[in-house]
């Protein structure tokens, strides 16, 4: 009889917030695409358990209701990924909605995750030399597009498109994705690199650097 | 017939009493050296090592499901889904990716090559640097067993 006091009460503290953050998202669905956990299958669109540590909140709230491609074949779960074939679209939400479940997502994030700190904001030489590695020696650009130094998207397309990365996503989660990509997501197509922190914490400078208001 | 019937019960008791004693003496000794030194196992065992090691020194790697699958997941995306340098990444590529197929060129290469380029990178062997480093991602040996699928789909060993 104890027992199930205690679990009750136990419920009755955990069930109300749980169902206030997941009211829309479960509504709309998105579960059917998205993981909104870590202990499910993968799914084909991008997991959206970190999603509060991930995004930048205007971006998403942008998104969702006017969806950009930023993985021209897919995710990387994709059925058709190999062959390009890129399948449905976003579905797009009016202002309203959008705004609703940017501010569920946000709430969705991993405890402990590490906070990193970040260098200052780089200086042109340091930008240049990062951008020199970006293409040369990480051969990131073989995979993601970019902004050439003309202002100019190029790139491969099998990871996302980083051409907005500066609006879309959070420096700390750049930061510890290059550090430890499986924080996040246990099987990525990504080559995993040990950069040491002065390079990782520039890298990701200069990841925030890239924006589309850059492209000329 | 009182004094040999005495004898034989004094042997009997005495046989029964070597014998549990021995019982006893296997049974202790048998537990032990089973857990220490594994009596049983050894014939077996100097049995199977020499194919083993022989197996060993005959074909060293084997592409196995795994290795193609690997291929799959992080090759194919550049490299083709059949290694024909036409993955979805090809075409936005300033050098295209290699052609796996093409016996012409991987005759030309070694395999100590084609593994360094796989760990180190493109730029590593003097290549176009859009050829990424696999080494913090892939163990060595599963390396060499790209190397060896990489002779599957060319059907060239190095000249
Ligand atoms: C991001 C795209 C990309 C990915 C992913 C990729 N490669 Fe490559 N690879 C290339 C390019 C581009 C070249 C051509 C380099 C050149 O010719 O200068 C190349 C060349 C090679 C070569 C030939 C090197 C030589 O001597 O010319 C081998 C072998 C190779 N890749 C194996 C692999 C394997 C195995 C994988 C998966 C673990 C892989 N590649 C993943 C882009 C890629």
């Amino acid at each position: 009889m104890k027992k199930l006091y205690l679990i009750l009460i136990c419920g009755w503290f955990l069930y109300p917030p749980m169902l206030s953050h997941a009211s829309l998202i479960e509504e709309k669905k998105c579960a059917s695409c998205h993981r909104l956990t870590k202990k499910e299958n993968e799914k084909k669109g991008p997991d959206l358990f970190y999603a509060g540590n991930k995004f930048k909140s205007p971006w998403l709230e942008k998104y969702l209701q006017n969806p950009v491609t930023l993985r021209k074949a897919g995710t990387i779960h994709n059925p058709g990924f190999l062959k390009g074939e890129r399948e449905n679209n976003h579905p797009s939400l009016s202002k309203e909605d959008a705004g609703k479940i940017t501010q569920e997502l946000m709430q969705m994030t991993l405890p402990d995750l590490p906070v990193e700190e970040l260098p200052d904001p780089l200086n042109k030489g340091q930008k240049a030399k990062t951008k020199y590695e970006f293409e040369r020696t990480f051969s990131c650009i073989s995979c993601h597009q970019s902004l050439n130094l003309a202002g100019k998207p190029r790139g491969g397309i099998s990871g996302p498109s980083l051409v907005d990365a500066g609006n879309r996503l959070q420096a700390n989660w750049v930061a510890v994705w290059l550090k430890n990509p499986k924080t996040f997501s246990e099987k990525s197509r990504m080559p995993v690199y040990k950069m040491d922190d002065e390079t990782r914490l520039r890298f990701t400078r200069f990841i925030m650097t890239l924006k589309n208001e850059g492209i000329r | 017939m009182r004094a040999f019937d005495k004898l034989m019960s004094k042997i009997s008791l005495l046989s029964v009493f070597k014998y549990a004693i021995l019982i006893t003496a296997i049974g202790v000794s048998g537990c032990g050296e089973k857990q220490a030194e594994k009596p049983p196992p050894p014939p077996l065992k100097t049995e199977s090592p020499p194919p083993l090691s022989l197996k060993e020194e005959v074909s060293p790697v084997i592409v196995t499901a795994k290795t193609r699958e690997t291929y799959q997941w992080y090759c194919a995306q550049c490299h083709g889904i059949k290694g024909k340098g036409d993955g979805i990444n090809a075409k936005f590529l300033t050098v295209p990716p290699r052609n796996h197929t093409k016996a012409e060129y991987l005759e030309t290469r070694t395999d100590e090559q084609l593994f360094q380029a796989i760990k180190f990178g493109g730029l590593s062997v003097g290549r176009a640097p859009c050829m990424p480093a696999w080494g913090n991602t892939l163990s060595d040996s599963t390396i060499h067993e790209l190397v060896r699928y990489i002779r599957e789909l060319c059907q060239c060993e190095a000249l």
